[in-house]
């Protein structure tokens, strides 16, 4: 009897250790295949979104474009970014592998308070967009003194 | 039992605290004189990608270290290492392959080696 049970947990752990090495195989997969990999047709960029208190900075992932095919919208605690990128094939190649493709999208945004507009920068570098969103006065912490 | 350890022994390998990896989006062109890879790479630095061509193999690691300031409101993306390896059939002529970095993307040129060029052959009138 002892040596069945002992059977039976031999057979439980190899599944087990089964499954955990199928587990593996399944986040390398998702890994390959995985969310927020890329921007592809209809999809829209990643974001970051901060608060620093005086201003709000965001985030976009926009790899292969450049300033000219993005186009920026600001009204008081709107905004709106949209831009394109072209599929860029060289002439005379062969196509192996084409996952880049063309890109346009229009993403907008409530932000949680309305900011300064002309003051809001914005710089692209690597292929993410930066803009830092100075907070509007009213909407600026404030320190109250205790009188 | 000892397969119970084998399961232990394998989640201690399982380093802690690794970034991601993820598989950039590349496109790949080909023509008679050389192979174009573009790969997208948002946000990654230059210093911080490395190009491996190796025995037929064609290794892209970037890493992105993400600079942030403030309280998060929300995060789509972060920090992660965009990862890819090719098998290259044909012989590159490794000394004058190009990269080159521009908006997030890295872009390749690399050159076929002469003697894996396709060669046209005159005949000869006997």
């Amino acid at each position: 009897m002892w040596t069945r049970i002992n059977d039976f947990d031999r057979m439980f752990s190899a599944m087990d250790l089964l499954h955990s090495r199928l587990g593996r195989y399944f986040e390398d997969y998702d890994r390959l295949h995985g969310r927020g990999r890329a921007l592809s047709g209809g999809e829209l960029p990643l974001t970051n979104f901060y608060d620093t208190g005086d201003h709000f900075e965001l985030q976009v992932e926009l790899p292969g474009l450049s300033k000219e095919d993005l186009a920026i919208k600001i009204q008081g605690n709107y905004l709106e970014i949209s831009g394109t990128r072209k599929a860029e094939v060289p002439e005379g190649y062969e196509v192996h592998r084409g996952e880049r493709g063309e890109i346009s999208f229009n993403r907008s945004f409530t932000l949680p308070s309305d900011v300064e507009a002309e003051k809001v920068e914005a710089k692209l570098r690597n292929g993410l967009l930066t803009m830092t969103l100075p907070k509007a006065e009213a909407a600026k912490p404030r320190r109250i003194e205790v009188g | 039992m000892s397969e119970r350890k084998d399961i232990v022994k394998r989640e201690e390998r399982v380093p802690e605290q690794s970034i991601p990896v993820l598989a950039p989006a590349v496109d790949i062109y080909e023509n008679d004189d050389e192979i174009l890879l573009h790969a997208d790479m948002p946000g990654v630095e230059k210093d911080d990608i490395k190009v491996n061509i190796d025995n037929g193999k064609l290794e892209l690691s970037g890493v992105r270290r993400l600079v942030t300031n403030g309280a998060v409101n929300w995060e789509e993306f972060g920090d992660v290492e965009f990862s890819r390896s090719f098998s290259v059939p044909q012989a590159i002529d490794v000394n004058k392959v190009n990269a080159q970095l521009r908006d997030g993307v890295l872009y390749l040129h690399l050159p076929k080696s002469d003697n894996a060029k396709p060669r046209q052959i005159a005949i000869q009138a006997a």
